[in-house]
């Protein structure tokens, strides 16, 4: 049975937010001070994200799908600049996977998705160190 | 002859009696009628992009008086959101496009003391109010509208270290 677009965009979501969790996993490995606490500090929002969203979607009659147990890493993480760099790798995906929410129908939907959007590319603009004028968006 | 000169005169007669109202000779829109009214989405847009104008006008303002390097690259985003909000716009012909509100009235918001505090609070209001717009429009735009809030987001946490 095909799933809802409800319910593909929040295990999209989900599925990017388990990808965050296990990416900052790496992430912290490789930082030291204050910018390994701000990894766990993003790192423990990932996993409430994961946390909300399997109850949404569980909530909808619906299985989450399942956290893998390894991911492929884009590149190599050997230092404190690429371990940053994956980080914003990471959100910019997280936020990406959350527009899916934004295009269903269901207003409360949008808006969780767009608060998340907000939540993410902060995080990102953190670990790049300046903004961006679309978040999520292709590159126009 | 005469029949066909009878048929040609009677044609003026069925509209004279028929009243000439347009709006009996076309299943479509009246041509005549007043305008149609516009689309839901095309309201919605022109407030935002009226509310951006807003924001590059106050950027415009606190730039003369701030020399914060932030600020430049913060409004330079602006034109771009303002740009791809442009491209979504479908006015009919005839029809007034958005204007800034404070740049209508000539005066754009002055910038105070403390600029950087003033601009964290309209962009925080921006990703606010376009994440209450979202709800309402198709799509392809709700995506536009959050990801423009998503950035206004980040530029408000930018502005509170500047």
């Amino acid at each position: 049975m095909r799933a809802s677009p409800a319910i593909a965009a929040l295990q999209a979501a989900l599925a990017a937010e388990q990808g965050a969790v296990y990416g900052y996993g790496v992430v912290g490995a490789r930082l030291s001070g204050a910018s390994q606490a701000v990894a766990q500090q993003y790192w423990t929002a990932h996993r409430q994200a994961c946390d909300a969203l399997t109850a949404m979607i569980t909530a909808r009659g619906a299985t989450p799908v399942a956290a893998l147990a390894y991911y492929d890493l884009p590149f190599p993480v050997t230092s404190a600049a690429s371990a940053r760099q994956l980080a914003v790798q990471l959100e910019d995906g997280v936020t990406a996977a959350y527009l899916g929410a934004v295009a269903t129908g269901d207003a409360s939907l949008r808006t969780f998705g767009a608060r998340a959007m907000q939540t993410s590319a902060a995080q990102a603009a953190h670990w790049r160190g300046s903004t961006v004028a679309f978040p999520g968006l292709p590159a126009q | 002859m005469p029949r066909r000169r009878l048929l040609i005169t009677s044609v003026p007669l069925v509209l004279l009696t028929a009243g000439c109202r347009s709006a009996d000779l076309f299943a479509g829109p009246d041509p005549l009628g007043a305008r149609p009214p516009l689309a839901p989405d095309t309201v919605v847009l022109q407030s935002v992009i009226a509310a951006e104008l807003d924001l590059i006008a106050s950027y415009k303002a606190a730039m003369a008086t701030s020399g914060n390097a932030l600020l430049p690259v913060l409004a330079a985003q602006h034109r771009q959101h303002l740009i791809q909000l442009k491209a979504k716009l479908i006015v009919p012909s005839g029809m007034q496009p958005a204007a800034a509100k404070t740049a209508a009235r000539g005066s754009a918001q002055a910038p105070g003391p403390h600029p950087a505090g003033l601009l964290r609070a309209a962009e925080l209001a921006s990703a606010a109010s376009l994440t209450a717009h979202l709800v309402s429009v198709r799509p392809a735009l709700a995506q536009l509208f959050a990801s423009i809030a998503a950035s206004d987001a980040t530029h408000a946490d930018a502005l509170a270290g500047a």
